[in-house]
């Protein structure tokens, strides 16, 4: 077994549980009565379920923990503990707590010191269990009495399995003696195909002599029975089919078998998807188990609560958790064979990857097999390679789309950020969620959380005024922010945006001209102001918070964002709001792109970007100004051939490339265009990295490198030479006049 | 049903006497005692008094057809616990139902080999 | 089965002969029950019973623990071979085994 792989498994199923806890806790502390219940219910599984699969990897300090929030939360939707604020914050620290432990193991770190918190949480279970009797905590006390420091957990939490013995648990059914089944003679037979090394005789059923049904069977026994040679987990269990119906019975393999069925389990043949079956085939789970778990887990989906199957197998004490990993493992090396109740398949992220990798080496080969066959002349061979390059089109387009996964992800967690927030702040705040549907690459999403959760923290805090400006502007008393997503043109937005104060230009330029960021009498357009916040050492925190703009660390959320070929706008109203608007690629993988040519180097730019392609008018051609005049509009443009350094002469006509990105427009200006292409992203070589305006490489069919063009970098050096232009101009212009009208383009 | 030092009695109801007879010889070398019947009017005529440990009943049989004998030991003060095998077959999973719903929560499945079904007895009593 | 019971004083020396299995369970019940509310002290004589099942020997552990409930001090003795085979079977000497005294202060 690949128990690292499984411990990844472990990560994504323990994010997901704490993320469903947080939103519980979030609604528990919105909701009442029996909807509370539910919740209450909804957390108590989440930590259970945590604790177990935790169990599996031996993490104990977890196990201890979760241990601790679910008696809490067990105690909590008993009723047997008020539902406080205290005791809400308390639990939404420990939920912070369970991840940060999740962490760190995760980032092979010492754990997070719990004994804080779990001091906290133990008098919760203190302070009812001198007025109640609570068995749970109870069983847990003498359970880590029996066990002594070293915690071997499995989720039952009843017994420690050791040794070469296995395990029977067995819990007679109420009417087996009625039916002349008699647990002695099931035990004498058990006895015949092995030794039974300890038997425990559980009575505590026993009720007292006015209840107690003189027939009826109150009995339940703990064998720890060592199996005579070739007696596997089926023979045991045959023991007691008769009784199965109406008893609960529990066989847990000694270690050596568990071993046994590990291996098995690694080596069975191709094509196993269902996890059941491939614990049934290596016979750590039987037929009639699996039935019995099925349908608990049918009764539990009955109930509107769906169990992985897993999960149920390790509550139920069904199947070593060992097995169950290793049988998750084996899952997922047949993970593509999506079966009819696998609706969602999990798939590590390398593997993608790799995938993709591969679809993109499909990709050139392909442009090469078209060049060659474009070559031939051979009309069939390229109506042939042409089919087969729509189809290797369409693998590149279902490839990429599985790394998608909607921006969801991010924003369930804002509800709490938010929550966080405002009460920090002590402002009323509504948070409106849309596009959650919104697609965009995995890797895109890790990445945009942390600034998303900048920006609405800084929404919060510096867009959302307080209740009394509110008023006076006729604002509802609380403020709202909003998170959208769209798609664009290849590019996911993703807006952030408030109903506050908007921020205030005036003070945007005084602070910059006072930080030495622009000169005092330099132009800027409006944008341009605006996006002043996002310069580094533009704010500090202790001026923050008496400016109604923005500022904190926002440098560092620009720095993220175009990290990804990402870029920021900003729009803003006085007294209406602020909408930051982030623009990102769809993928970093491969894209569709447009080929021009410098000299002898190839260029791509991707084609999203590209507006339209014109010549270049010839008597501008060498003008110093880079100006052009696109239908009445400024259009700066960059000869790639300067930007580059390419060395070779210009030919008499070059050609102009209109890119936009945002809201921004430029040329660029090229000796050839060259057609449309699909380019596979690769990283620059040594050679090229640290050059400005490359966005990385990519090789053609013929086999030659061609450089992807950085669009958002160029646009934006265009824009910065317009600027400082501009200024140049009116400089010039408040001084001599009289040069205004030359200087314009 | 520990301890008594006589041997273990096993009835067994079945329509056939070879079935009867092959039972009837395995459950004698395996240390049983065994008493037959061929069907559920006979089967009742046996419980008269005598100790029996174990009742192996078919399903179909003239007369009075398991089912209706299970329901019958049922109500017999003296035989009510006692424990019942039924013989089923693959293709009577409703009549194996039906069965456990009257009281026989055992069963063997037609055809079995002899070994089959000292299993099944020894699990419910040993000799 | 037959339960008989010699009273010495309030001290009860109840016999268990013959069988104590789910057929007699019901009767016998009663009968423990009666005889264990009438009695300030109870020593129950195992050797005579012949034949014992689950549902006997919970009878038994209802009588052990609701004389403790009735802080009444109760002990088996003379455990019979088939008494002695279900109470080792079930591993449970420690609560069938050797006389003892279970109820406080009577040691």
């Amino acid at each position: 077994m690949n128990l690292e792989a499984a411990k990844l498994v472990f990560y994504e199923e323990s994010y997901e549980l704490l993320a469903a806890m947080e939103a519980a806790l979030l609604a528990v502390e919105n909701a009442a009565g029996p909807e509370r219940g539910e919740h209450l219910n909804a957390m108590f599984r989440a930590a259970h379920t945590i604790k177990g699969s935790a169990g599996l990897f031996g993490l104990n300090e977890i196990v201890a923990f979760t241990h601790l929030c679910e008696s809490v939360l067990d105690k909590a939707r008993e009723g047997e503990l008020a539902i406080t604020t205290p005791l809400i914050e308390l639990l939404f620290t420990c939920r912070d707590h369970i991840g940060g432990m999740v962490d760190a193991v995760r980032c092979g770190v010492a754990a997070p010191e719990s004994s804080a918190l779990g001091a906290q949480l133990k008098s919760y279970l203190d302070d009812t269990a001198q007025a109640v009797p609570a068995p749970a905590a109870a069983a847990m006390v003498v359970q880590q009495e029996h066990a002594g420091p070293r915690v071997e957990v499995e989720s039952g939490g009843d017994h420690v399995v050791s040794s070469d013995h296995w395990h029977i648990s067995l819990r007679f059914g109420v009417d087996v003696l009625r039916n002349g089944m008699d647990p002695i003679s099931f035990i004498r037979y058990l006895a015949s195909l092995g030794r039974i090394a300890y038997l425990t005789t559980l009575y505590d059923g026993l009720p007292n002599p006015e209840d107690m049904d003189p027939e009826s069977c109150y009995l339940g026994f703990e064998i720890e029975f060592q199996a005579a040679p070739n007696v596997d987990k089926l023979t045991i269990e045959n023991v007691f089919e008769f009784i199965r119906d109406d008893s609960k019975v529990r066989i847990l393999p000694p270690h050596a078998h568990i071993a046994e069925y590990i291996r098995l389990i690694k080596d069975m043949p191709e094509g196993m998807s269902r996890l059941g079956e491939i614990l049934v085939r290596g016979g750590a789970l039987t037929p009639m188990e699996l039935d019995e778990v099925l349908g608990i887990q049918r009764e539990n989906a009955g109930a509107g609560e769906h169990r992985p199957l897993g999960t149920l197998l390790v509550e139920e004490r069904l199947a070593p958790p060992q097995a169950v990993a290793a049988a998750l493992d084996k899952q997922r090396e047949h993970a593509a064979q999506k079966t009819r109740e696998h609706r969602v398949v999990r798939v590590d992220a390398t593997r993608l990857d790799a995938l993709i990798d591969l679809v993109g080496e499909l990709v050139i080969s392909g442009a090469a097999a078209q060049l060659s066959a474009s070559r031939s002349a051979d009309s069939a061979l390229i109506e042939t390679i042409a089919s087969l390059g729509e189809l290797v089109e369409r693998i590149r387009d279902e490839a990429l789309s599985l790394r998608m996964v909607p921006v969801g992800e991010i924003f369930s967690r804002f509800p709490r950020v938010v929550r966080d927030a405002s009460r920090e702040l002590g402002k009323d705040i509504q948070l409106e969620l849309a596009g959650e549907e919104t697609e965009l690459d995995k890797s895109m999403v890790d990445k945009l959380a942390d600034p998303l959760v900048h920006l609405v923290r800084n929404a919060i805090d510096h867009g959302i005024e307080g209740s009394d400006a509110r008023r006076i502007r006729g604002k509802a008393d609380y403020g709202t922010v909003w998170l959208n997503a769209y798609h664009e043109s290849g590019s996911v937005v993703i807006e952030v945006g408030d109903d506050g104060g908007g921020m205030d230009r005036q003070r945007i330029r005084n602070r910059a001209v006072e930080r030495g960021l622009i000169q005092a009498d330099e132009v800027l357009n409006d944008q341009q102001v605006l996006q002043l916040v996002f310069e580094p050492g533009f704010s500090t925190a202790e001026t923050v918070t008496n400016l109604s703009g923005r500022g904190v660390g926002m440098d560092v959320v620009k720095r993220n964002i175009e990290a990804l070929k990402g870029n920021i706008e900003i729009d803003s109203v006085a007294g209406e709001g602020t909408v930051v608007r982030l623009r990102v690629p769809l993928t970093l993988a491969i894209i569709d792109g447009f080929r021009v040519g410098v000299g002898q180097v190839s260029f791509v730019i991707p084609l999203d970007m590209v507006l339209e392609c014109l010549d270049l008018p010839t008597d501008t051609g060498n003008s110093r100004q880079h100006y052009l005049n696109l239908r009445g509009e400024v259009l700066p443009y960059l000869p790639l051939r300067e930007l580059f350094e390419v060395d070779a002469p210009a030919p008499a006509r070059q050609s102009v490339v209109v890119v936009q990105y945002g809201s921004q427009r430029a040329g660029l200006v090229v000796d050839n265009l060259e057609g449309e292409l699909q380019a596979v992203i690769k990283p620059l070589g040594q050679l090229f990295r640290g050059v400005r305006g490359l966005a990385g490489s990519t090789i053609l069919g013929s086999g030659a490198v061609a450089l992807i063009l950085d669009v958002p970098d160029l646009i934006n050096r265009a824009a910065k030479n317009e600027r400082r232009k501009v200024a140049l101009i009116a400089a010039r212009e408040a001084r001599h006049p009289a040069l205004r009208e030359e200087d314009r383009p | 049903m520990a301890a008594a030092d006589s041997k273990k009695t096993v009835l067994i109801v079945d329509d056939s006497t070879s079935l009867r007879q092959v039972v009837h010889l395995a459950l004698l070398q395996a240390g049983y005692e065994v008493i037959e019947a061929a069907d559920g009017k006979e089967g009742l005529a046996r419980l008269d008094g005598r100790r029996v440990h174990l009742i192996i009943s078919d399903v179909n049989m003239p007369n009075m057809d398991g089912i209706a004998f299970v329901r019958a030991v049922k109500q017999l003060p003296d035989y009510r616990f006692t424990p019942i095998i039924m013989l089923t077959t693959e293709a009577q999973e409703d009549k194996k139902i039906e069965g456990q719903m009257a009281g026989a929560k055992a069963w063997v499945v037609k055809p079995f080999q002899p070994e089959q079904m000292l299993r099944a007895v020894s699990k419910l009593i040993l000799p | 089965m037959a339960i008989s019971s010699i009273y010495h004083h309030e001290r009860c020396i109840l016999r268990i002969d013959g069988s104590l299995t789910i057929y007699e369970a019901g009767e016998a019940k009663r009968r423990l029950m009666d005889e264990l509310n009438l009695a300030r002290e109870v020593e129950v004589d195992l050797a005579g019973v012949a034949e014992l099942d689950t549902a006997g020997i919970q009878l038994l552990l209802m009588l052990k623990r609701e004389a403790a409930r009735q802080e009444k001090p109760l002990f088996f003795h003379g455990h019979s071979k088939a008494v002695l085979a279900v109470v080792d079977l079930y591993n449970m000497a420690g609560v069938f085994g050797d006389p003892v005294v279970l109820a406080g202060g009577a040691g």
